[in-house]
């Protein structure tokens, strides 16, 4: 610590060059943290997925429907042992910045099969009896301050559930869950009677996703191609696979997205490097002299190398701290944007981790380190003779 | 016995046979050619002679920061040949002080930072480096500088930092490599006779390098080098 105010006294000295230098470290932090929390939220909704519920939907495209009777032929098949539809409604709350996932269920029959949806008894009884019901988040509940009897109406931009008017809604519930036993449960959608929907489009509409609960979590493969196979012939093929392949299928395209901001973030970081590297080499090119001065004093090579590295951690965890505040910062402004903000809060735990945190802080002393090593082993071999001569 | 025992009785510096080649490229350059030089305890010894005659690279030797080739180089007492690099830096922050022509203090530390310095390697309290380095900068007259930065401070004030950064450790040995050299006449006097201080009412043994005849007269003894070799 003795040696504490040489270093810091060095740094503030340059401190155009020590705050653009910690600037880059942090943008690379930053980027770094950001990143990898995106890609630890799409993660955690991938494992979220139950592995007893299979999810049925049409071959070719999900903006297909399935036939209604479907789900009696599947939900007779052996080792189903409950169903409920899952029909996502694109409904629209006013404005579409006020994006949140709504989807038309059977609520007995869902509640049931999704455990993780909790609900207070007298609330369960009020969505089970009424049609025009919806249960929300309690999240959703929060961020447009809901409460239980409030009204409101969603319009859907998918044509078939377009009907000339909105839908209007009574919160019968809120949902909470038990993020322990039930990691990565959205708090934010909003559930509704899947009847409703139907009568109100006529009787025309058919299922969007239908969920399958099966007996044996083992015999997952074997039953999804049971289910396909007993559609193999009709119309309207169908693609099941578990909800977790199911979700994963959503997210190939953010796990590509993750390889390829991985890259970027790997090109970053080493530019970063040789930007910090080369500060460094600078300072202690600038410092040759005072190098020497301070080996005639009797400092060891070892110890003048040491208080180099030292700069260049400091410089690193500068970085470090500073790209975890922005990130901090940004992750949490995001959420604020319009429409960006909505889809953003869409994952459940969207927000810097202390992992993610700790590992940028890891990697940005582990940049200073990288980066200062050589310019310190250069200290640690600089003849006195030589750096005085060069005076 | 005590290194200060030791020095008396074999003199401060003592250096015999001293040859001191340099390589540069493929060319050796012989520095020092055979050099014997004895300096007692509590002597100002100037060394001078032209330039490239081999001054600065025997004060060099003298001051532990540079090995010689052949030959054996004893100062306060202790033998350098055999010492490591890591002994040899331990040896310097005790026993020797070095005065550089150009002060070469470290800007970005004030008067009494700069002169704190060699005491870090100590195992002196912050309190008790702060009150030694302030009273070495008494003794060279600039306590009341002692928070201004070298660029502060005129070229006589860095020496006498400069110089009280040499003596913070109570060295037996003061090393000056023309410590006038880049100063004007009336500060080149001041340093001339805070080093005359030193060495009579501290006993300091010195060893100054020096082009500056008026500077050489200040010593006890003058030595002259000449292509490695001393003429008289």
């Amino acid at each position: 610590m003795k040696f504490a105010p040489l270093i810091l006294k060095h740094l503030r000295k340059n401190w155009l060059r020590t705050t653009s230098t910690v600037l880059a470290m942090s943008v690379c932090i930053f980027l770094f943290c950001v990143l990898q929390t995106v890609i630890a939220a799409v993660n955690f909704g991938l494992h979220a997925g139950s592995t007893r519920r299979l999810v049925v939907r049409d071959y070719v495209s999900l903006a297909n429907n399935l036939p209604i009777n479907y789900k009696q032929k599947i939900a007779a098949l052996p080792g189903v042992t409950d169903t409920t539809i899952v029909s996502w409604f694109g409904g629209i709350y006013r404005d579409p910045k006020n994006f949140f996932p709504n989807l038309a269920v059977e609520p007995e029959a869902f509640l049931r099969i999704y455990p993780e949806i909790m609900l207070p008894e007298e609330q369960k009884e009020r969505w089970l009896s009424d049609v025009r019901g919806a249960i929300v988040g309690r999240k959703l509940a929060q961020r447009f301050g809901w409460k239980i009897g409030d009204t409101f109406e969603l319009e859907s931009f998918i044509p078939p559930y377009r009907v000339g008017k909105p839908f209007d809604f009574v919160i019968d519930g809120i949902y909470d869950t038990d993020e322990a036993k039930y990691p990565g449960t959205d708090l934010g959608a909003m559930y509704f009677n899947f009847k409703y929907l139907y009568e109100a489009t006529g009787r025309q509409v058919g299922i969007g996703t239908l969920t399958a609960q099966i007996d044996d979590p083992s015999h997952a493969g074997a039953m999804s191609k049971e289910i396909d196979q007993a559609f193999e012939n009709s119309d309207n093929q169908t693609k099941t696979e578990t909800e977790q392949a199911f979700r994963a299928g959503f997210v190939a395209l953010a796990g590509n997205l993750a390889l390829l901001l991985n890259g970027i973030g790997m090109a970053v970081a080493f530019t970063i490097l040789l930007v910090t590297a080369n500060t460094m080499s600078i300072a202690v090119r600038e410092r040759q002299q005072e190098i020497a001065v301070l080996k005639t004093l009797g400092f060891s090579s070892g110890l003048v190398m040491g208080l180099i590295l030292s700069e260049a951690l400091l410089l690193g965890l500068m970085g470090g701290l500073l790209g975890i505040l922005i990130a901090r910062g940004i992750i949490t402004g995001l959420t604020y944007v319009p429409f960006l903000g909505d889809v953003l809060r869409g994952f459940p735990n969207l927000g810097l981790s202390p992992e993610i945190a700790a590992l940028g802080v890891g990697i940005a002393l582990l940049l200073g380190l990288l980066a200062g090593f050589i310019p310190a082993l250069l200290a640690y071999r600089a003849r006195i003779t030589d750096a005085l001569r060069q005076v | 016995m005590s290194a200060t025992a030791v020095a008396a009785k074999t003199g401060a510096v003592s250096v015999q046979n001293v040859v001191k080649i340099y390589q540069r490229d493929s060319q050796q350059i012989k520095v020092l050619d055979g050099l014997t030089l004895e300096v007692p305890q509590g002597e100002f010894m100037a060394l001078m002679g032209p330039s490239g005659s081999g001054k600065t690279t025997l004060l060099n030797l003298i001051a532990g920061i540079d090995r010689a080739t052949s030959g054996s180089v004893h100062v306060a007492g202790t033998d350098l040949t055999p010492l490591s690099e890591g002994e040899l830096a331990k040896w310097r922050s005790s026993n020797v002080g070095f005065i550089f022509q150009f002060y070469n203090l470290i800007p970005v530390l004030s008067a009494v930072e700069n002169v704190e310095l060699p005491l870090l390697l100590s195992h002196l309290s912050k309190k008790e480096r702060r009150e030694r380095a302030l009273t070495a900068l008494r003794i060279v007259g600039l306590a009341d500088r002692s928070k201004h930065y070298p660029r502060q401070l005129s070229g006589g004030q860095e020496q006498r930092v400069a110089i009280a950064r040499a003596i913070v450790t109570d060295p037996a040995v003061l090393v000056a490599d023309e410590p006038t050299g880049d100063l004007d006449s009336k500060s080149a006097e001041e340093i001339l006779d805070l080093m005359q201080t030193f060495n009579r009412e501290f006993g300091k043994t010195i060893v100054m390098v020096t082009h500056d005849p008026r500077a050489a007269s200040r010593a006890h003894t003058q030595r002259h080098l000449d292509k490695g070799v001393l003429t008289e």
